[in-house]
């Protein structure tokens, strides 16, 4: 067996590498979630000076690549602070960040689909403010916004793949590894993108399902 | 805190060799514009021709491109053409990758605005006798564009963003020449937070000119209308 074939290790390392780029979408898109999410909130209560500054943070943040953002995580936030980051932590950061001001977006616009009559008659009931995000916009925000939502997964698990510049093992990462032992860009690049494809794919199924479980109860059940 | 100073002096007699870069972001970016304006136009005609071959073609073409991501695109094309004896360099390399990735979204862009069209204007065409290149050229593009200007200047402006993966494989556009700055002076923060605020700046200019392409080509329409 010559150095530069295939061997059924490979397997492994490339699903190892999924592995990775997986756990880093994951745990990303959840961080993402939480912080977009109280981006969201702080703009519906208008709270004064936060407000203007997630604003600008957000369009920064959508308006420039995730490569810089990357590099400016990695290799600028060590030299300027004097501190140590890895490329994982670098990852988590930069992503979700990034992931943060597209779910803000979609956060925002779902808060707003809900009517302000029901805003008001649930005032008028003597809602808290907690009781009203919590029982009324909440709800039917998360009906509004699987949608989109999903698309966007799709979207952010294909920005994971950038991490690979920085040197964290991830499938592209290991696609790149492969191919530069093996010198054979097709099969190994094609392997790496169907890997991608499949879990796109498994994404936007996991989205539709979660959607309609979401919706079922405006959904017609028949008298 | 030794010394917290944030300095952009030092990189003052570094921006000639960064416009260098910018321009070559620039043309990457003019020449995948145009290349996936006409693949998009070509496969959004296939995913709403009558055919039912043209139209799963295209819709593997798009499945495909828009749920891979473009890093491993683009190293597909640079490490597998040399393979298959062609020969082109990164900079060709990277906007045929460009143009081949954002034809799949501007065809997506191009066949809703398609299909946003009224039968009734189509159906009107077919009786009057025109021909099916005409009515297409003539009546289904003019219509089609004009309501798509917006989403297609966000997937130009994405474009954009793209386009800085390129500098992976070897090309010194904006964000390939800014990491050579960073080396060279020892100050990525300074270097890579300059590039963010200017990729930022870049993409505002790029959606305040499409909202006015927008409003110029749609100065006829009444409210509420395409």
């Amino acid at each position: 067996m010559r150095y530069g074939d295939f061997t059924p290790f490979d397997i492994v390392l490339l699903l190892q590498g999924l592995g990775v780029s997986l756990a880093l979408f994951v745990s990303t898109t959840l961080i993402g979630l939480v912080i977009g999410t109280i981006w969201a909130v702080i703009r519906f209560y208008r709270v004064p000076v936060l407000t203007q500054i997630v604003t600008f943070v957000a369009e920064l943040l959508k308006n420039s690549p995730v490569l810089v953002q990357l590099f400016l995580v990695f290799f600028g936030l060590p030299a300027f602070f004097k501190i140590n980051v890895t490329p994982t932590e670098a990852a988590v950061i930069t992503l979700s960040g990034n992931s943060a001001a597209f779910i803000y977006v979609i956060a925002v616009s779902a808060i707003e689909s809900v009517g302000k009559d029901q805003l008001e008659a649930a005032r008028v009931f003597g809602l808290t403010r907690w009781q009203i995000l919590r029982r009324v916009i909440a709800p039917q925000a998360a009906a509004f916004a699987i949608g989109p939502l999903t698309g966007l997964l799709v979207n952010q698990l294909q920005v994971t793949s950038l991490i690979s510049v920085i040197g964290v093992m991830d499938l592209t990462k290991v696609g790149n590894i492969l191919n530069l032992r093996t010198l054979k860009p097709f099969i190994v690049w094609t392997a790496v993108g169907a890997l991608y494809y499949l879990t796109a794919k498994l994404v936007a199924y996991a989205g539709g399902r979660f959607e309609k479980r979401l919706r079922a109860h405006t959904a017609w059940r028949g008298l | 805190m030794c010394r917290l100073k944030f300095d952009l002096s030092i990189l003052a007699k570094h921006i000639p060799f960064l416009l260098e870069g910018a321009w070559l972001t620039l043309q990457a970016c003019t020449l995948a514009v145009i290349g996936s304006l006409v693949l998009g136009l070509a496969v959004g005609a296939m995913r709403t021709s009558a055919s039912p071959l043209l139209n799963r073609l295209a819709a593997v073409y798009v499945d495909i491109f828009r749920n891979i991501p473009f890093i491993v695109q683009l190293f597909f094309f640079y490490f597998g053409l040399p393979e298959i004896g062609i020969y082109i360099d990164a900079f060709t390399t990277g906007v045929v990758a460009l143009s081949v990735a954002g034809g799949a979204f501007t065809s997506d862009v191009i066949r809703s605005g398609i299909l946003a069209i009224d039968p009734g204007i189509i159906e009107a065409a077919q009786v009057s006798g025109l021909r099916k290149s005409t009515i297409f050229r003539k009546i289904i593009l003019p219509i089609a564009l004009r309501a798509s200007v917006r989403p297609l200047g966000s997937v130009f402006i994405n474009l954009i963003l793209t386009s800085s993966i390129l500098s992976t494989i070897t090309l010194n556009e904006l964000t390939g020449s800014a990491k050579i700055v960073a080396s060279n002076t020892f100050r990525p923060f300074e270097v890579y937070f300059v590039l963010l605020v200017a990729y930022a700046a870049l993409t505002y200019a790029v959606s305040i000119i499409i909202g006015m392409l927008h409003r110029y080509l749609n100065r006829n329409q009444s409210e509420g209308a395409v």
